[in-house]
């Protein structure tokens, strides 16, 4: 078997409140391929936002490490590692080409060469056009593509997704997932995509993680053995269920507790 | 503004003078106290020629130049440090926060006093007077920075430098700017205080001693200038803010 390009290994983090050492995620090992499209789900407040926050090199993790590419991660890696949150987060006094672009001048990348590549970005997620319009004549939709093309604008390995469709409504979402999944199969990046939806977790991904409540671990890592391209007809099939309910029985166990 | 409205505004003081010019000429309205429009802009006139009353004009101007110049570096740092630091934020926050709702002009005998009646005592007054507005604001700036787009930028590599220069700078560029227009009005007003209440020159004093002598055009020619240069200072940094603060608006 290749080497995995991340691998997070018997990870746990505890965070202090008031005093008290509060455990966010116990042991936590796995292993991802590169290209893989994984989904991670679990109950409300379980560390699934710390688990992308120590991939992101945001924090260092209390014990355990997480390697990239076999490098131990300590702190941000911009050029490994690309980031979208649940709110697009984009700077509102920038146009979405030089908000895509950003990165790159972070880097110090020349002005023309970081253009360019912002705007080939926005054309792969359908932005081509409103290269020069500020967020607030975005709409949430197209500021969450923004985002998506900053956040492949320096091709990295590795892409982190913190709910970025929670905070739009149905339909965009459902449109959103299957750009996403277009934009994925042209670029094959790895994903670790954060959820709270399990139809959205199934039918995106290639694998789903399940954690369970607070500290989070790993209670099952189920194979999303539904053939690709997805279609939203698979939804409603079968395996698609049996694989939700899978995922349901868990976490349902859990937010009893 | 659109055309048409300018067009208004523009006919109604128009309107304004001339009723005001016709009352006065008609002796409805006592010129002794109220000077035809006229009258005013005569002595409007007769005043710009006079190299004393432009003498007079720099004092007050460089007064207020340097009250503003100490006041906003000053009081936007010091905001920025309680911003920044949550004990000395605990310490002095009672203390601005006081301050800021106290009317200075209480204070004014203690600068004279300490200072004597002179422009360094203008120019402390001024800064005093302004300066607790420019912490407020420079606290409010500094809060205004959304953290979320300081953590968007760590994980894009961004250096503390770089967090500074490329999200807090133009995140707060629009308050600072507003905190200082704000100020500057604190300030003008200080600095005219100052002088009516006691001075040995300034735009300010040769206001008091008109009015003391009943030289009302020249009073009133005094008031066009001081309140044609206020609100030209207010307008000029309304545009800068605006400016740098069109990313604010919502769709």
């Amino acid at each position: 078997m290749t080497r995995p390009l991340l691998a997070i290994r018997s990870v746990s983090q505890r965070f202090g409140v008031d005093g008290a050492i509060v455990p966010a995620l116990e042991s936590i090992d796995l292993e991802i391929p590169d290209g893989q499209f994984v989904s991670v789900v679990g109950p409300s407040g379980c560390g699934k936002s710390t688990l992308l926050s120590l991939v992101a090199g945001l924090r260092i993790p209390t014990s355990g490490t997480v390697l990239c590419d076999g490098e131990p991660i300590t702190e941000p890696m911009p050029r490994k590692v690309g980031m979208i949150f649940q709110e697009a987060n984009l700077l509102p006094w920038l146009s979405a080409v030089d908000n895509v672009a950003f990165p790159l001048k972070l880097r110090r990348v020349p002005k023309a060469e970081r253009l360019a590549a912002a705007r080939r970005m926005l054309e792969l997620t359908g932005l081509a056009g409103f290269e020069s319009r500020l967020p607030h004549q975005l709409s949430g939709g197209m500021k969450q593509r923004v985002a998506i093309a900053r956040g492949l604008v320096q091709n990295p390995a590795v892409l982190l997704m913190d709910e970025p469709f929670a905070s739009l409504d149905e339909q965009t979402r459902m449109v959103l997932g299957d750009e996403l999944l277009r934009i994925w199969s042209e670029t094959r990046k790895t994903v670790l995509f954060v959820t709270h939806s399990l139809n959205e977790a199934v039918y995106l991904a290639d694998r789903v993680v399940v954690l369970s409540a607070r500290p989070g671990r790993v209670v099952d890592d189920v194979i999303v053995d539904l053939p690709r391209p997805r279609s939203f007809a698979m939804t409603s099939g079968e395996r698609f269920g049996a694989l939700k309910d899978r995922i349901w029985q868990h976490i349902k166990h859990a937010e009893r507790r | 503004m659109r055309r048409y409205e300018r067009l208004v505004v523009a006919a109604g003081a128009l309107g304004l003078f001339l009723l005001w010019e016709g009352l006065v000429r008609r002796g409805a309205i006592d010129a002794s106290l109220a000077p035809a429009p006229s009258t005013i802009l005569d002595a409007l006139g007769t005043l710009l020629r006079r190299p004393e009353v432009l003498a007079s004009l720099g004092v007050t101007a460089w007064e207020v130049l340097a009250a503003f110049l100490i006041a906003v570096p000053v009081g936007l740092g010091l905001g920025f440090l309680l911003a920044e630091v949550a004990a000395l934020d605990a310490l002095f926050r009672p203390l601005v926060n006081f301050l800021f709702g106290v009317p200075k002009s209480i204070f004014l005998p203690v600068f004279i006093l300490m200072f004597g009646v002179s422009i360094p005592q203008k120019i402390a007054f001024g800064v005093f007077t302004t300066i607790f507005v420019l912490i407020v604001g420079g606290v409010a700036a500094v809060q205004s920075v959304p953290r979320e787009l300081v953590t968007v930028s760590r994980v894009y590599g961004a250096s503390r430098w770089q967090i500074v220069r490329e999200i807090y700078l133009p995140a707060m560029a629009p308050i600072l700017i507003e905190s200082a227009r704000l100020g500057m009005v604190f300030n003008i007003t200080a600095v005219l205080l100052c002088e009516i209440y006691g001075a040995r020159d300034g735009i300010g004093y040769r206001i008091a001693a008109w009015g003391e002598n009943l030289q009302m055009p020249q009073l009133y020619a005094a008031l066009v200038v001081v309140a044609a240069a206020a609100v030209a200072v207010n307008e000029a940094l309304r545009r800068v803010e605006a400016r740098l603060g069109a990313w604010r608006q919502r769709a």
